[in-house]
């Protein structure tokens, strides 16, 4: 039971960085972006190349991964995503589906199908917390993840550029008008979704295999959840919408009895029904 | 010259009014106006001339073409059908046996695109979940042919009735929800059926899958082809009729304006939970039939690539649009059998071509024919004409 707590917490700051990017994303052009998992993807693909074929240092490969993955987040927008500011909402969404999917064919046929390992950033056995044995990655993606909510907590509400992001999303007549670009602030809003997206990816790539698609296929459905539990609209609602689902997820396939198949999944996908027909606007989201 | 530039406008307008008048002086000044005149009447009887050439056209274009332009419109539409019919017939052979299969294939995928396209084009609900009704139609009918041992049209029949349930199940949430919501909802619906509903072994056969034999009398792959081509003519035809109905007018108004749909007298509950039900019935006829083409039913089969894939083909082919639909779905289907030796490289050209033709044409393959469809429906290569073709901005699926 304490082992599904602590497992629950760790998965839930991962749901919550990816909802997190998803909601920038949904703030910047009102769209649910199908690509978000597949970035961490990329990212930890890359950084595995660099380290382990190209030989440079771990933390440089983990860098270098997920700045090359804003790269192509940035790219992504210039070329799809602006095309597509004035389209129906589902031709924009169907687009970002069509982003994830070319991302796992170029996975697939660069990398190969088959799963590669990752090694974890530090070496090292377990420690034991509350009874449960927790591998150092674990423990460093939690306090990654947790210092990297709190970073976001302050440059979206202390910072002129991070202000400037909400002021896009709110109102953008008015935003053109007291002289910031919206244009420059949609490429700014894809390339930090995507850095977001890679830092997750490296973090929780590394310590286990990593194949083609296995963020989105592990994470993708549980992150919109959780974005849409917190609020689709509230930053701080997607990490605690996280928290929520990383918790329902693993405490659900503790409780559940085992002969339900897809035990988790039938969960989330009650919780998600019940917030949107209960509290629509989600759990920190303000009421439209 | 000052001179006759100030009489050119008197000399004008004496022209215009009657010509025989101006021929007393003669003057050079004079000459030159009358010949500016002229100039004038000329032009303005070109333009005349011009413009009723234009109304000409445009009535021509109203009353349709001549007999022979009609014969040959007929007759182009009559040849392409009957070459469709007769296709299976050129591969009888047993070289022939995998293209029969294709053809299958590419008939089942018409009527899942016509299914999604219902739902998704004519009344702007965002379905990501659509393998799940297309899954519980291809185990209902598998179920009840391999367990139930009942015969095919009784396990035909039922899938569509299962799908149509499971549809209107969604579409009692989806009253409530709109847009990106109503696409989470359907991806998470959809999820559950693959990993929950389908897995229950019981009922499916668990991993191992449900057998779904071919039913008697269609057995051989060219039969089977066409049962499908029969399924698909009748559905296109259901199609067809719904939209030029009032049923039809009313899902097209919902999805422009659900606000003014209303005030006009359209029942939006009924309609849309209509819309989802008939989705849903041809889904699940979808299902069957392809069902008893793998001859085995699959959980892993609907996943959530294949209902991207669903969504992907309705979009290229151009939402809302019968002809872009049936291309689309087809393209989508084939696409990968036929280019199956380079299969590594299939699915990315696939999304590649979606996100050209996304950015390029938003109307999608619908979009790009346009002048050939309008040149077929009686109208001119290059005029415009209204049509029910999605445009972008509908009401329906903004968030």
């Amino acid at each position: 039971m304490k082992a599904f707590i602590v497992l629950g917490l760790i998965d839930g700051v991962v749901y919550g960085l990816l909802a997190t990017g998803l909601v920038l994303v949904y703030k910047g052009a009102r769209v649910f972006n199908f690509a978000q998992a597949e970035f961490g993807t990329v990212a930890a693909f890359l950084a595995y190349w660099m380290f382990e074929k190209q030989h440079m240092p771990y933390w440089l490969s983990d860098v270098l991964a997920v700045l090359l993955v804003g790269l192509l987040g940035f790219i992504l927008e210039r070329l799809i995503v602006r095309k597509l500011f004035n389209a129906p909402r589902v031709t924009m969404l169907v687009a970002t589906a069509g982003i994830a999917l070319a991302l796992i064919q170029l996975e697939i046929i660069i990398g190969g199908a088959n799963a590669v390992p990752l090694p974890p950033a530090i070496q090292g056995i377990g420690v034991s917390i509350l009874g449960v044995i927790v591998t150092p990655q674990q423990i460093l993606t939690f306090v990654a993840l947790v210092g990297l909510g709190l970073a976001m907590g302050y440059f979206f509400s202390r910072t002129d550029l991070g202000l400037a992001v909400l002021a896009t999303s709110q109102e953008p007549v008015a935003t053109e008008l007291v002289g910031i670009g919206t244009r420059k602030m949609s490429s700014f809003i894809w390339t930090m979704a995507a850095v977001l997206g890679g830092i997750g990816g490296v973090l929780i790539g590394a310590g286990g295999a990593i194949f083609p698609s296995f963020m989105t296929t592990s994470y993708l459905l549980g992150a919109f959840t959780a974005a849409v539990v917190g609020g689709i609209d509230s930053l701080p609602g997607a990490f605690v919408g996280g928290v929520v689902i990383g918790l329902t997820r693993d405490l659900g396939g503790y409780f559940l009895p085992k002969t339900i198949p897809g035990g988790p999944n039938l969960l989330v996908f009650a919780v998600l029904v019940l917030i949107l027909l209960v509290r629509p606007q989600g759990l920190l989201g303000a009421k439209a | 010259m000052t001179e006759r530039r100030l009489r050119r406008p008197s000399a004008r307008k004496a022209v215009s009014a009657d010509p025989e008048a101006v021929t007393g002086e003669v003057d050079p000044a004079d000459v030159v106006a009358e010949l500016a005149g002229d100039a004038a009447v000329e032009l303005s009887e070109e333009i005349e001339e011009f413009e009723g050439v234009d109304q000409v056209s445009a009535d021509a274009s109203e009353s349709g073409p001549s007999a022979g332009g009609w014969i040959a419109r007929r007759g182009l539409i009559a040849i392409m059908v009957l070459g469709v019919i007769a296709a299976p017939l050129f591969y009888r052979g047993d070289a022939g046996q995998t293209k029969l299969t294709w053809m299958a294939i590419g008939l089942i995928y018409i009527i899942f695109g016509l299914s999604i396209n219902v739902l998704v084009g004519y009344a702007g609900q965002i379905s990501l979940g659509h393998q799940a009704f297309v899954g519980v139609g291809a185990f209902t009918s598998a179920y009840i042919v391999s367990v139930s041992h009942a015969s095919f049209w009784v396990a035909f029949v039922l899938a569509g009735v299962s799908g149509a349930i499971s549809a209107a199940l969604l579409g009692f949430i989806a009253l409530r929800l709109k847009g990106l919501f109503l696409a989470l909802i359907t991806l998470a619906y959809g999820t559950v059926a693959q990993f929950t509903l389908f897995n229950v072994s019981s009922l499916t056969g668990g991993g191992a899958g449900a057998r779904a034999p071919r039913p008697a009398g269609f057995t051989s792959n060219m039969q089977f082809a066409y049962l499908c081509m029969a399924v698909t003519a009748a559905l296109l035809y259901i199609d067809w009729r719904m939209v030029r109905s009032k049923v039809g007018r009313a899902i097209f108004a919902i999805r422009e304006n659900e606000l003014s749909a209303a005030s006009f007298g359209i029942n939006i509950t009924a309609y849309k939970l209509l819309a989802f039900t008939v989705s849903g019935v041809f889904a699940g006829l979808g299902g069957s039939l392809f069902a008893h083409q793998q001859q085995l039913v699959q959980a892993s089969s609907f996943d959530f690539t294949f209902a991207l894939t669903l969504v992907l083909m309705v979009v290229v082919g151009g939402l809302g649009s019968r002809v872009g639909v049936l291309i689309g779905s087809t393209f989508f289907a084939l696409f990968p059998l036929i280019f199956n030796a380079i299969s590594l490289y299939t699915a990315l050209i696939g999304a590649v071509a979606l996100l050209l033709t996304l950015t390029r044409f938003q109307g999608g393959i619908a979009q790009q024919i346009a002048p050939i469809l309008r040149w077929f429906g009686g109208g001119s290569l290059r005029k415009q004409r209204r049509s029910h073709v999605m445009q972008p901005g509908g009401e329906g699926v903004r968030p």
